[in-house]
């Protein structure tokens, strides 16, 4: 089921391509049980490229007592370079090569831990006598930088990274069954997994059909439902998929109303119709907000029950936040918010919560949690943060987290988090 | 205790001044006015002028991306047959010209043959397939060269694939552009693209501060100039390649050892601070220690005393003519100040503005962020050999590189960054790591409201 036509397939040259390439490859390893080890996994091992080296300068020199200097110009940490310096002199020492002071010396090896765009480059200059220098080279890949820990707060968002990819990411659901099961939305295909020997696994690749191009930034949502497992909503498009495995998922050209809120109540509290060669919602609204059908274009909204009415926060195309309790469509004003907001139910508080991105022009996203405890927002959590952008927020189908989806700067990955909301810490 | 300091921190937290606009999400619509430097004569991609704008009427079938990978555009994917000569590419479907009519393997072989004459290319079964006459490992790189974008030729126009059509042509003086609704990955944000050509970095500045443009480039020395300091300013990586080319071969062993003597003699560190503000880097080698990792093996100290050394042992020198471009003003203060260094290690030179010239001081942008290809093009560019990689291999590219800098022809200087300064209105700029061309422009959006 995935579409072959769109996917790229390369040649051996292009090795580093290859992890976008294979469908559920095992490079595509994200897992609850890997997050809580997520330092580690990013851990490189350098005993590879140390004894190459090693055995490099070994091959140049032969063997003897040698001044050897270890320079780090990369980004390495000063503990990181320590480790390699010391690995490196207990290889050379294994083959024979010692280290000594300079006036004793045969030689003279100056070695520089460096990096260019892809990779680590360490280089070994090497001095004997009046020769000119020899110079010897090992590079290794630079991994990708992880995201780092966040401190607490008294309302806390524990934000539990899902899923990365090197492709785009619109959504992700998670629905409990046994082992736990994962949907991905793509931009061409919606992937299923299934949490197996502690990781994920694919199960199934179904493609998106779609005549149109998509449109930039793109969007898109999954809705889990009763009757069958779910429905996703693109710009334009309308998929919906059978009940059982394997599944089956059969996409059309529909402009029908998009779910907001928590999507997974039958039916949705509220639902919005979506420009679908943009990247915003029009503002038409169905059923309705008590009597309220219409809103100005937005790209985001949030539901706050109150005690007889649900009150409707809207993130506008035009930069303010406006609030619709079914008669009024009161302005808040042009808050310090992102595009994307996301109502959540955590029970903490006031009981719901405004998931709110930020809105700052730089390469990292913040998310915050607000309350509505009388006509202004007041901020309940200190900012969870993100190394890319927030390219989607959604509540969950069950309103009791939201999943958010990030472009890592550095790397143009995409990240999938769950983001819940802890009382007090 | 958590019910008694929590509604005390809500309170303190409580909303009461709003600072900022409301989005991060990008937003459709609106036009960017750019000011360029450049006056290309046409809209031909090879054109030097064309490059920083090209990518916005055409396409490439590869790009390379900021870690220097080969990633799909036209084409969807790629293979070649073993020993790397015969190539064969997938198109991705459902792609149109600006003129509607569809993108089709003849179309792309057709473009791919008049960019390179020794090339055979044609379509095949779908795909499209290109011979070279020797192994072409890195030909996908080579590919995402904006030379290489695909172009058709109709009634002496050009029209491409790209997110933007041209709707306003002024040779020269102005170019006008707008979004392309089908564009296949995506209609741009913005509406369209106002670019005035031509234009002095000092014009530049001016348009800039009074609000009639929201993109300009910045001049080395402009950048860390009074006035500047108040404009948001962004630069790329140290790319761009400041160098000495010597127009003939070195004859003689003496003929060399004069040439040690000159590229002993400068003084790149001065270059850097006095000519760049300290915003570039001394350069020792062709591309940069931030691309490879090993540059700073190719030595950029001045030595004066080696220098001399060298020159005093060979009995005469003649007098070099050091050509440059007499419009660049930071290309005089650096012929000026090489002519000073070298004269202090007994060389004497004679500036001589122009390009016929014994010497000639050249500023060469970094063509890739693939390492091959980005060190062939400067080698293409400097008149050189072309590289000779026996592998993929770091040491293999450091030997080509050096084989280069040991043919005693070019002596390199520094290695500078290009800057720009941006509107605070314009949300969403990435440039480009080396700071050449491939704008993304296209995902770019102009906001409302000021920062």
């Amino acid at each position: 089921m995935s579409g072959p036509s769109n996917r790229p397939v390369y040649n051996s040259p292009i090795l580093n391509m290859l992890s976008s390439v294979l469908p559920f490859s095992e490079s595509s390893i994200c897992l609850l049980a890997i997050l809580l080890l997520a330092p580690n996994v990013f851990a490189t091992d350098w005993g590879g490229p140390e004894q190459q080296l090693a055995s490099k300068i070994a091959s140049a020199t032969g063997p003897g007592a040698f001044a050897i200097n270890v320079v780090n110009r990369s980004s390495l940490s000063l503990s990181q370079a320590e480790e390699i310096r010391r690995a490196l002199l207990a290889n050379l020492s294994a083959l024979g090569v010692r280290p000594t002071n300079t006036d004793a010396a045969a030689g003279t090896v100056n070695i520089t831990l460096s990096e260019g765009l892809q990779n680590y480059v360490w280089v070994a200059e090497i001095h004997q006598g009046s020769n000119q220098a020899q110079v010897q080279i090992v590079s290794l890949p630079r991994p990708d930088v992880a995201s780092p820990d966040r401190a607490t707060f008294p309302m806390t968002i524990h934000k539990t990274l899902l899923w990365t990819d090197d492709s785009r990411i619109l959504d992700v659901a998670l629905f409990s069954a046994n082992p736990q099961q994962m949907i991905v939305l793509g931009a061409e295909s919606i992937n299923l997994y299934q949490f197996q020997q502690g990781r994920w696994q694919g199960q199934q690749s179904l493609s998106i059909s779609h005549v149109h191009p998509w449109p930039r930034d793109l969007r898109g949502r999954l809705v889990l439902r009763k009757d069958h497992l779910f429905d996703a909503y693109l710009p334009g498009v309308f998929c919906r998929s059978t009940a059982t495995t394997p599944l089956a998922v059969n996409c059309y050209d529909s402009d029908d109303p998009w779910p907001l809120g928590p999507a997974g109540i039958d039916p949705p509290p509220e639902n919005a119709f979506f420009a679908s060669t943009r990247n915003f919602f029009t503002g038409a609204i169905s059923p309705g907000i008590g009597k309220q059908t219409t809103a100005q274009p937005f790209y985001s909204a949030a539901m706050v029950p109150r005690e007889n009415y649900a009150l409707w926060v809207i993130d506008g195309v035009d930069g303010q936040i406006h609030l619709l309790d079914g008669i009024t469509n009161r302005t808040a004003g042009t808050l310090d918010w992102g595009s994307d907001i996301a109502g959540v139910h955590s029970g903490c508080g006031r009981g719901w919560q405004i998931l709110v991105t930020g809105s700052s022009d730089t390469p990292g996203d913040t998310v915050k949690a607000f309350e509505i405890p009388d006509r202004e927002f007041a901020v309940v959590s200190q900012a969870v943060e993100f190394a890319g952008r927030i390219t989607a927020l959604w509540t969950s189908s069950d309103g009791s987290s939201a999943i958010a989806i990030s472009q890592i700067a550095e790397t143009g990955r995409y990240e999938a988090d769950q983001l819940s909301i802890i009382c007090g810490q | 205790m958590r019910r008694t300091s929590f509604p005390l921190f809500v309170a303190s937290s409580l909303i009461l001044a709003v600072l900022a606009s409301a989005e991060t999400r990008p937003r459709y619509g609106g036009t960017l006015h750019v000011a360029l430097r450049a006056a290309p004569a046409s809209l031909e991609p090879s054109d030097h002028g064309v490059v920083d704008f090209a990518s916005l009427i055409y396409d490439t079938l590869i790009t390379v991306d900021q870690r220097g990978q080969s990633q799909p555009c036209l084409a969807t994917s790629w293979q070649a047959d073993p020993g790397n000569q015969r190539w064969r590419f997938l198109l991705r479907s459902g792609v149109t010209f600006s003129d509607g009519k569809p993108l089709t393997a003849d179309g792309v072989a057709a473009s791919l043959r008049i960019a390179n004459a020794s090339w055979k290319v044609f379509a095949d079964a779908g795909g499209l397939i290109i011979e070279r006459d020797s192994p072409s490992p890195y030909l996908p790189a080579e590919l995402a060269l904006p030379r290489n974008s695909i172009v058709k030729r109709e009634s002496g126009k050009e029209v491409g694939t790209g997110p933007f059509v041209v709707s306003q042509w002024v040779l020269s003086k102005k170019l006008v552009l707008a979004a392309r609704e089908d564009y296949w990955d995506g209609r741009p944000f913005l509406d369209s693209i106002e670019i005035d050509l031509g234009e002095s970095f000092r014009d530049q500045v001016m348009a800039l501060e009074l609000g009639k443009t929201q993109l300009i480039e910045i001049a080395p020395v402009q950048a860390r100039g009074a006035g500047i300091e108040s404009l948001r300013v962004t630069k790329s990586a140290p790319a761009e390649l400041m160098a000495l080319v010597f127009a003939q071969p070195s004859g003689s062993a003496q003929e060399q050892q004069l040439r040690d003597a000159f590229a002993l003699s400068i003084d790149r560190e001065s270059l850097n601070k006095v000519v760049l503000q300290g915003g570039g880097d001394p350069a020792g080698g062709l591309l940069p220690n931030w691309m490879t990792g090993y540059e700073f093996l190719f030595p950029s100290q001045m030595d004066l005393t080696r220098a001399r050394e060298a020159r005093a042992e060979v009995p005469h020198a003649d007098v070099w003519t050091l050509g440059y471009d007499p419009n660049d003003s930071v290309e005089r203060v650096v012929a000026e100040r090489v002519v000073l260094n070298a004269g202090e290690a007994g060389l004497r030179l004679q500036l001589a503005p122009g390009n016929t010239a014994d010497v000639r001081l050249v500023r060469i942008p970094l063509a890739s962020l693939d390492v091959h290809i980005a060190l062939s093009e400067l080698a293409a560019a400097l008149g050189l050999p072309k590289p000779n990689y026996g592998s993929d291999s770091i040491d293999d590219l450091y030997g080509a590189e050096n084989t280069l800098l040991q043919s005693h022809r070019v002596v390199p200087l520094l290695h500078s960054p290009h800057e720009w300064a941006i509107a605070g209105t314009v949300r969403n700029w990435t440039g480009t790591r080396d700071g050449n061309g491939r704008w993304r422009l296209p995902d770019i959006w102009v906001s409302p409201n000021k920062p």
